[in-house]
C-alpha cells in the first residue's frame, strides 16, 4: 500500500513537473513578445487616428509637428507615441508595425526626399510639355529645309532660294534649337535621386541623348556654313553639304526618344 | 488515487487548452498594383513584404507592410515618379491590417476587413474576399485590394496630359507559417 503510494505520489510530482515547465515556456515566449513589442516600438512610430486599438502606418515629421508637438524632435514624438500605445494596448494581440522587423531606415520619413522627388516630377513635366512641343518647329525646319536649298548640278545655273524661304527655315532653326535646349535643361538640371539605376524605357531615352544631343549642336554649324557658301553664291559643298543628313538624323533620333520613353504603347482610348 | 491524479492533471493542463492564441509569420508574399492608362497597362511588384498575424480569443488580426519603394514596375523613371506622387518618401511603408474571425480561417474564402495605411492616409475595405488553400502547415491567402487614388487623396498621374484611371486594385498574394 505505501508502496503504491509513493509511485503514485512520483507520478504526479513528474506531471506537475511537466506542465508546469510548458507553463514556464509558455510565459517565456509571452514575455519575449513583450519585450521585442517594447523594442519595436522605439523604432515604429503608432498612432491612428481612424482606429482606435489598432496601431498605424509612421506619421511624417510635419504631421506630428501639426499636432502640436513641434517643439519635440520627430523621433522623439514617435517614440513616445509608440510607448503610449504600448501601454494602451495588449502588444500580443494585434500584431504591430515594430513587430515586422523593418529597419529604422526604412520606416523613417524623408521630408527632404520628398521635396526632392516633387522638384524632379515637376521639372520632367515641363521637360516632356516642351520636349513635344518642340517637335513641331522641329518637323517645320525639316519640311522647309529643301525650299532653303540652293538647287543644281556642277556646271549648271544654280537656283538659289528665295530670302524669305531661307529666313523662315532660319528663323525655324532657331526656334527648335532654343527650345530644345530649354528642354535639355530641365531634364538635365533635374534632382538626381541617389542609388537608382536606370531601368526600362527610360534607358534608351537617356541613351539616344548621345545622338541628338551631338546632332543639334552640329546641325546648326553645318547651317550657318552652308547659309555663308550660299550667300558666297557657291553651291553648298564640303562638310555644309551634311547639314540636312544631319538634321535628319537628329530628328529621328530625337522621335525615336519620344517613342521609347512612351513604350510599350496600348492604344485603347475606347475603352472606358 | 487516479481520481485524485485525474483532477490535479486537469487543474494544471486546463490553462494550458485556454490558451488558443495562435501566431503566423509572412514567408512569401507578392504585391501587385495595377495601373491602366488609355496608352499604358502597368503592374508595379514587390516581394518584400513582411507580415504577422495573431489569432486571439476568436479573432484574427493580420498585418503587412511593405515599403512604397520596393514596388518595380520594370521602369525606374515610371518607379520614382509613383513614389513622388503617393508622397512615398515621407510615408515610406504601406501597411495593411486584415480581421476577421478565427472561426472563418478554416473556409475556403475568408471574408476581411481590411484597414490599409498608404500615402498618410487610412483607407477601410469591408468584407473583402480572401481565397485560402492550405499546403502542409503553411497557408496561402490571396486577394484584391480594391484601392483607388481618391481613397489616398493621391493626385492621379497624367501622360499627354491624360490622367491614370482611378482604380488602382492592388493584388496581394501571401503565404504564411505558424510561428
Amino acid at each position: 500500500m505505501g508502496a503504491c503510494r509513493t509511485t503514485g505520489l512520483k507520478r504526479l510530482a513528474l506531471c506537475c513537473f511537466l506542465i508546469s515547465t510548458t507553463r514556464l515556456c509558455v510565459a517565456q515566449e509571452v514575455q519575449n513578445a513583450t519585450v521585442m513589442s517594447s523594442v519595436a516600438a522605439t523604432i515604429v512610430p503608432t498612432q491612428s487616428s481612424n482606429s482606435a486599438d489598432l496601431p498605424s502606418a509612421p506619421e511624417p515629421a510635419d504631421e506630428i509637428a501639426q499636432t502640436g508637438r513641434a517643439d519635440q524632435t520627430p523621433a522623439t514624438a514617435q517614440k513616445q507615441q509608440g510607448q503610449t500605445n504600448q501601454q494602451q494596448q495588449k502588444p500580443e494581440t494585434t500584431p504591430s508595425l515594430g513587430d515586422l522587423g523593418f529597419t529604422p531606415q526604412q520606416t523613417q520619413a524623408d521630408a527632404q526626399m520628398q521635396a526632392r522627388l516633387n522638384e524632379r516630377t515637376h521639372m520632367l513635366k515641363v521637360h516632356q510639355t516642351l520636349g513635344l512641343i518642340t517637335t513641331i518647329p522641329m518637323v517645320a525646319t525639316l519640311i522647309t529645309g529643301p525650299q532653303a536649298k540652293a538647287k543644281g548640278r556642277n556646271g549648271e545655273p544654280i537656283t538659289e532660294p528665295t530670302a524669305a524661304n531661307l529666313d523662315f527655315h532660319i528663323a525655324l532653326g532657331g526656334l527648335t534649337s532654343g527650345m530644345y535646349w530649354t528642354t535639355a535643361y530641365y531634364a538635365i538640371f533635374a534632382p538626381k535621386i541617389p542609388d537608382v539605376k536606370p531601368k526600362g524605357a527610360i534607358r534608351l531615352h537617356r541613351d539616344l541623348e548621345w545622338v541628338h544631343g551631338p546632332g543639334m549642336i552640329i546641325t546648326p554649324l553645318l547651317g550657318i556654313m552652308a547659309y555663308k557658301q550660299e550667300n558666297a553664291g557657291e553651291k553648298v559643298h564640303g562638310f555644309a553639304s551634311y547639314h540636312g543628313p544631319a538634321a535628319y538624323v537628329t530628328a529621328a533620333a530625337y522621335g525615336t526618344s519620344i517613342v521609347a520613353v512612351s513604350w510599350p504603347i496600348h492604344w485603347k482610348f475606347w475603352e472606358k | 488515487m487516479n481520481r485524485k491524479f485525474s483532477i490535479v492533471f486537469f487543474l494544471f493542463a486546463l490553462p494550458l487548452f485556454a490558451q488558443t492564441d495562435a501566431q503566423w509569420v509572412l514567408d512569401k508574399s507578392t504585391l501587385t498594383y495595377h495601373m491602366s492608362h488609355p496608352m499604358h497597362e502597368v503592374n508595379g511588384v514587390s516581394h518584400e513584404a513582411k507580415g504577422k498575424g495573431i489569432c486571439h480569443a476568436g479573432q484574427c488580426s493580420f498585418l503587412i507592410a511593405v515599403p512604397v519603394k520596393s514596388f518595380d514596375s520594370g521602369d525606374s523613371n515610371r518607379d520614382l515618379h509613383m513614389i513622388e506622387a503617393t508622397r512615398g518618401a515621407q510615408f515610406p511603408i504601406v501597411s495593411l491590417r486584415a480581421q476577421f474571425s478565427e472561426a472563418a480561417i478554416t473556409g475556403p474564402t475568408i471574408y476581411a476587413d481590411l484597414e490599409v495605411q498608404f500615402a498618410g492616409q487610412t483607407a477601410h475595405y469591408s468584407h473583402v474576399p480572401l481565397q485560402r488553400v492550405t499546403e502542409g502547415n503553411q497557408v496561402q491567402i490571396s486577394g484584391t485590394v480594391p484601392a483607388t487614388c481618391s481613397d489616398f487623396k493621391i493626385d492621379r498621374p497624367s501622360f499627354l496630359t491624360v490622367p491614370i484611371k482611378n482604380e488602382i486594385p492592388v493584388r496581394v498574394e501571401t503565404t504564411w507559417r505558424p510561428m
